[in-house]
């Protein structure tokens, strides 16, 4: 599906002394089997911006359209469904007493046969790579196993997009880059991701677009290399190593993950 | 392992101690420390590092007092934390990863006071040391502010001045940084660094960038002390970062595969000027 | 992330906000007892008039007040209902089938919501005008002489601290869980009372074991921080007790002695 986003703006709390504009104007479009990332320090609206996408947060002002059609008129079961958002840290959510059990409420709560539940269950957790957890309890876990279960969970559901919520914090580097290479998984698999991320270089790595926030408006939209190649100071350590050898080398180019970087790096010196 | 390893600084006894420390979780099959011995002397910076499991947070319980040791013996300023915790713990002061459950009191203040009240400090000395504490993190003016309202690395900073307020010798850092984001993590870094000097610390965490300045690296995997080493050694040593599941940061990962010193070279501006420098003068390694 | 202390604090600086919270605890306690020492509707008139005073001097907004007073209207009505409809006594007023209204029974409705309203009143200008932090304080200072017989009074106290300070980190947790979950399908406005409740369940097994986590995180980080107890503490915050506040309390027990003989 398409997900767009049009001339989304949000006010938390309007009309009292609390109120707080926390998206201006925001549009984006999430195209069928991509990796979108988004990208904003503390305060930028990512967090807002997302809950919007599966109508937790309806628009103050604009609208949230799935397939050119008004996500408001569509049933919101629907939409959650084919709309996955995994928020931060999402072990805190876990609460069955197995992990099979906690990872079935998504399909049993579509109404889904407890067959067709069961091998949905099975199915996430491998592409996770947890199926030896399946009967283990979720408070028994480590944080790193947590958070697979927590998105098995949501990924039962088959949903057309998965958003992701910082899926990578408090994890530990290794850890983290399994994740990433699901996400480039699940790409490859039709699903379309949308990645919130503090983490630039993380983003660097999977990202077929970028829309990079900045205190609730799109600072720049485009692919990884327009937009992080545009702000050097505020990219990916790839862009920033390359962008200071600009001046020296103007033939450098614009590479953006590692290994295209370190190619680019290694002809530079003549190797 | 009894030799303390390469570039320790020299001369006086150990702040901290273990010999053949050994401790299980109860129920637990596998130990969660085993034999473990090393020494840190007054004025080291030593990171520890290794996969999740390996042990490094029970070593900071051990250390302070929280878990006591199976077997083996530690002593931190010369004394046990199994014995006398409440004295090692005005001298070892802990920071704990997760920034919102070391914050106990409504306002900020009263937060970074908690400490020097347990510790029977008298009012009048205590105004003079939260004042000082809370300058050397930055958050003047943010005495009175509650702690939800604040951000994970503005948290962070107060927990630190909690523990800077008691005046410990010896700080153990327990993954200060892993929940925070790029933000976040910069801001305590920096408050941390400006501490070094004066400090005996234990850094434990899972980004290396942040030990570049260590004196040395240890390696806890399944409970054992693999290796003691020099950042340079330790960063340089593929097989050894594959197996304990520790990853290079981008900058210095490139510098590595370029054949250029990766401990030098942690930032942006490092990593370009090296790479020139090394076109221009045309050598090759 | 705004913030609200505990729902009814209103900081502003008053005479009243800025006596000393073990005063005004112990003539709010003090207060409760004599109301009900008092037995007629002027007594209590009077000494709603003292009170609309000291609100006026605590420059806390009437609109703000009102709404402290909001949950126990239906109380009051229900009070005064009652008392109206079937109390006897005095001049019968109205007849209606069954129903007869008497003056008596206006007149004891009238006291009893007065009474009410009053209490409500006391307990809400407490806590508008003295700071949660200030309140425990107060509280584990009144409650130390009892430490002689083994009565766990700075525990107590410690433990109001540690609520008033996860109470705004726990909703905000109870508000993200409940994203997650409906993120996930759940919905917690559909069916009877019945399922409803057993829809929170994925909300509150969650809440309730992070709870536990973080009550396991804490306790490691105070004991880390050299925490043992009440023994050998010392105190950041003063309480001083001062001129004001003795004259608040005796002024609270004049009131009511007139109240009373009134």
């Amino acid at each position: 599906m398409t997900l767009e986003l049009k001339d989304v703006s949000h006010v938390y709390a309007p009309g009292t002394p609390f109120e707080v504009e926390a998206l201006r104007g925001v549009s984006l479009v999430v195209e069928p089997g991509e990796v979108l990332g988004i990208v904003g320090g503390t305060g930028s609206g990512k967090s807002t911006l997302v809950k919007h996408m599966n109508l937790l947060l309806t628009p103050t002002i604009g609208e949230v359209l799935v397939d050119g059609v008004d996500a408001r008129s569509l049933k919101k079961s629907e939409l959650r469904r084919r709309v996955g958002l995994v928020f931060q840290f999402p072990e805190s959510a876990l609460f069955a007493p197995t992990v099979e059990e906690d990872v079935a409420f998504a399909p049993r709560q579509l109404g889904l046969h407890e067959d067709e539940a069961r091998e949905r269950v099975r199915e996430s957790l491998r592409v996770l790579g947890a199926e030896e957890l399946a009967t283990r309890a979720p408070f028994a876990l480590s944080g790193g196993e947590k958070r697979r279960v927590a998105i098995a969970g949501v990924l039962a559901m088959k949903p057309e997009v998965l958003i992701l919520d910082e899926p990578t914090a408090g994890l530990d580097p290794a850890t983290r880059q399994d994740l990433l290479a699901l996400i480039l998984g699940l790409r490859e698999a039709g699903i379309s991701v949308v990645l919130v991320s503090h983490d630039l270089d993380e983003v660097a790595e999977v990202a077929d677009r970028v829309s990079a926030l900045h205190e609730g408006r799109v600072r720049a939209a485009g692919t990884p290399a327009e937009v992080f190649y545009r702000e050097p100071a505020q990219a990916p350590a790839t862009v920033q190593v390359v962008s200071l050898l600009k001046g020296s080398r103007p033939e450098i180019g614009a590479p953006v993950r590692f290994k295209e970087t370190l190619e680019t790096l290694r002809a530079l010196r003549g190797v | 392992m009894e030799n303390p390893g390469e570039g320790t600084r020299p001369g006086g006894s150990f702040a901290v101690s273990c010999e053949n420390v050994s401790f299980s979780y109860p129920g637990s099959e596998r130990p969660a420390l085993s034999e473990v011995s090393f020494g840190l002397r007054p004025g080291e910076y030593v990171g520890v590092v290794g996969p999740n499991g390996g042990g490094k947070s029970t070593l900071v319980r051990l250390l302070n007092g929280l878990l006591r040791p199976d077997s083996g013996h530690i002593r931190v300023s010369d004394r046990d934390p199994a014995t006398e915790p409440f004295e090692v713990r005005k001298r070892l002061g802990v920071l704990f990863q997760n920034p919102d459950n070391g914050l106990v009191a409504p306002f900020v203040e009263d937060d970074v006071a908690f400490g020097l009240e347990n510790l029977g400090v008298a009012r009048h000395e205590m105004q003079g040391r939260v004042a000082r504490a809370i300058r050397a993190v930055g958050l003047e003016g943010y005495e009175r502010r509650e702690p939800d309202t604040l951000s994970g690395g503005e948290k962070q900073r107060v927990a630190l001045a909690g523990i800077l307020a008691t005046e410990p010798e010896i700080l153990v850092l327990d993954e200060p940084t892993s929940m925070l984001d790029t933000a976040g993590r910069r801001e305590v870094l920096r408050y941390l660094k400006a501490l070094r000097p004066e400090k005996t610390v234990l850094h434990v965490t899972h980004h290396l960038e942040e030990l570049t300045g260590a004196d040395r690296i240890l390696v806890l995997n399944g409970g054992d002390l693999i290796a003691d080493e020099t950042p340079e050694r330790f960063l340089s040593d593929a097989d050894l970062l594959r197996e304990n599941r520790l990853v290079l940061p981008v900058v210095p990962r490139l510098a590595l595969e370029l054949g250029l010193p990766p401990t030098r070279l942690s930032t942006p501006e490092e990593l370009a000027e090296a790479i020139l420098a090394r076109a221009e003068s045309g050598t090759r390694t | 992330m705004t913030s609200r202390s505990l729902g009814q604090f209103y900081p502003v600086a008053s005479p009243v906000h800025a006596l000393d919270p073990r005063a005004k605890i112990v003539a709010t306690a003090v207060f409760v007892v004599g109301l009900f020492l008092i037995d007629s509707t002027v007594g209590l008139l009077f000494v709603a008039a003292s009170l609309v005073a000291l609100v006026a001097m605590s420059r806390i907004p009437a609109t703000t007040f009102l709404r402290l007073l909001r949950p126990v209207l239906l109380i009051v009505a229900l009070t005064v209902l009652i008392q109206v409809l079937f109390s006897r006594g005095g001049a019968t007023l109205v007849e209606w089938g069954i129903f007869e209204v008497h003056s008596g029974g206006l007149r004891l409705g009238i006291f009893l919501a007065l009474r009410i309203l009053l209490l409500v009143s006391s307990a809400g200008l407490l806590t508008a005008t003295t700071a949660p932090v200030a309140l425990t304080d107060g509280i584990e200072d009144l409650l130390s002489p009892l430490k002689r017989v083994r009565f766990p009074a700075h525990e107590v106290a410690m433990m109001m601290t540690i609520a008033l300070r996860f109470i705004p980190t726990l909703g905000e947790e109870a508000e993200k869980i409940k994203g997650a979950q409906a993120a996930r399908g759940a919905d917690f406005s559909e069916g009877g009372p019945l399922r409803r409740a057993r829809s929170l369940v994925p909300v509150l097994v969650p809440l309730t074991v992070g709870a536990f986590r973080r009550a396991d995180e804490l306790a490691e980080a105070m004991e880390s921080r050299g925490y043992r107890g009440g023994e050998g503490r010392t105190r950041f915050r003063e309480l001083r007790f001062r001129k004001q506040d003795a004259l608040a309390l005796s002024i609270t027990v004049l009131v009511l002695l007139v109240g009373i003989l009134l």
